[in-house]
């Protein structure tokens, strides 16, 4: 049994917690953008190890071939069922030939939709995760069918509300300094801590491009080396770029330090426009 | 050596910031050496660094530099050198759309490039820009040219190419400033590692 798809939506992809051990062959991790969101759809259905769609900014349209359970999470995409709100944060008993369909956004980039026992496509490299540019996977379309297993009625689960984000158009991210950070001169550190920046439309799943007072480090280019998730990567137009999960393995540009995690996934539900800030975080 | 923080839950470990094979072996030699490591998540070497990605469930932050320090202490004692494996490349150099560019570049006939381009040994020094990008090194400085001025929309996949002292082989089309000297139907991107011999052979 399969959802059909009916429209694709703007950018939709199946992606889990990512591919990792293939770093050294130039795979990248890839995965969910928002683990945080992601892992909760899971949890709501008490799936471990399954898959999720990662939806942004709606326009998906998909239709139910079987009953089964789903559970949607992330950003407020005006999610449907049958042309009526429905409820996220909670897991969602549907019927064979519910229609579920997402309009405009209303907060967040992206939601992320799980099935009871998750979805049939291709496992590569010990993972679900989609990266286009390795030709794992691709962005959905009208006319695919997401298969899945039929499932019997669940029990309801919902998230408590102190579990649900709200999420903001300002955001201070954690930085580790590290890397290149003494490529930096005390002031320009300083000045990089008290400055605003603001997210430019330059942003995908490999990386959020900022913009606002430049920062120079001492060199522009070094020797081409691997790259962490949320390294802070600053090249000659001194624009910070967040470098996310479907980033280049190795790169050749400094590096001031990386944001942690749990803040890459807040910023990965910001629209276009958002204020940013940096904080020193200390390990 | 020296350790750095990359990030929350990765260290970077630097050697002298210089590219050639000595270096590389030092890189090769602890990669090597870190793949025993236990509670390892991904390993990235390049020309002259390894990234290595932690579980932050096993490691705390100063835990894992003690830890890979003291590791890599005792395991100099005893080192084992992985075998290099050789990927011979056979190439059609008659589909070198810059061969002639190269050629004015360094006053040099043709037949002189695609010869000092196929006689050379290479390592791959670093894996990446996309999948199976393997950067090898050291063509030589007679035919040593920079990148096109503008880059092309798209070099196919296959194409045998060099920018400076690095050459490549395209494992996808892409676009791409690199001069393309040659092309070849080789298609197992997967197989470079870093530490590699590479060889071109004419055909």
């Amino acid at each position: 049994m399969s959802f059909q798809v009916i429209n694709g939506g703007i950018f939709t992809t199946v992606q889990d917690l990512g591919r990792y051990g293939y770093a050294h062959l130039g795979i990248t991790s890839s995965g969910a953008m928002d683990e945080y969101a992601y892992k909760w759809a899971l949890k709501l259905l008490g799936d471990k190890n399954t898959n999720a769609l990662e939806i942004l900014l709606g326009g998906l349209i998909l239709k139910a071939q079987a009953d089964t359970t789903i559970a949607l999470t992330g950003a407020d995409l005006n999610f449907q069922i049958n042309a009526k709100p429905a409820k996220l944060w909670q897991s969602i008993n549907i019927k064979k030939g519910d229609a579920l369909s997402f309009g405009s956004q209303k907060s967040g980039m992206r939601a992320y939709l799980a099935v009871k026992g998750g979805f049939d496509t291709p496992y590569v490299k010990g993972s679900y995760a989609t990266t286009i540019r390795e030709g794992i996977g691709g962005q959905l379309k009208s006319g695919d069918l997401l298969a899945y297993k039929s499932v019997e009625k669940q029990v309801t689960r919902r998230a408590k509300q102190e579990y649900i984000p709200q999420y903001t158009d300002s955001l201070t991210l954690r930085l580790v300094l590290g890397y290149q950070d003494h490529y930096f001169s005390d002031t320009q550190k300083e000045q990089f801590f008290a400055s605003e920046y603001t997210l430019t439309q330059d942003m995908s799943r490999m990386g959020y491009k900022l913009s606002g007072p430049a920062i120079e480090p001492k060199s522009a280019q070094l020797i081409s080396e691997g790259i962490a998730f949320g390294a802070v990567q600053i090249p000659k137009d001194g624009q910070p770029i967040v470098l996310l999960k479907e980033r280049q393995t190795i790169g050749g540009y400094p590096k001031i330090g990386s944001i942690l995690p749990q803040d890459c996934f807040k910023l990965s539900q910001m629209p276009i426009g958002s204020t940013i800030k940096f904080e020193p975080y200390y390990v | 050596m020296q350790i750095k923080t990359a990030s929350i839950d990765s260290l970077i470990l630097y050697f002298k910031e210089e590219i050639n094979e000595e270096v590389l072996e030092e890189v090769l030699s602890t990669y090597e050496a870190l793949k025993k490591f236990p509670h390892i998540i991904d390993l990235t070497p390049s020309y002259s660094s390894i990234l290595i990605h932690y579980d932050t469930h096993f490691y705390t932050h100063t835990s894992i530099q003690k830890s890979i320090e003291s590791y890599l202490k005792t395991y100099k004692h005893n080192k084992v050198t992985k075998n290099t494996k050789t990927i011979e490349i056979p190439v059609d150099y008659s589909k070198g759309l810059d061969l002639q560019r190269v050629a004015e570049f360094h006053k040099l006939s043709i037949e002189e490039v695609i010869q000092l381009h196929s006689s050379t040994s290479y390592r791959v020094y670093a894996i990446g820009f996309m999948v199976g990008f393997a950067y090898l090194a050291k063509v030589q400085s007679a035919i040593a040219t920079p990148r096109l001025d503008t880059p092309r929309a798209k070099v196919p996949k296959g194409s045998v190419a060099i920018a400076d002292n690095q050459s490549a082989i395209y494992p996808s089309d892409s676009a791409g400033g690199w001069n393309i000297l040659g092309f070849t139907e080789f298609d197992n991107f997967e197989e470079f590692e870093v530490g590699d011999i590479v060889r071109f052979i004419a055909l």
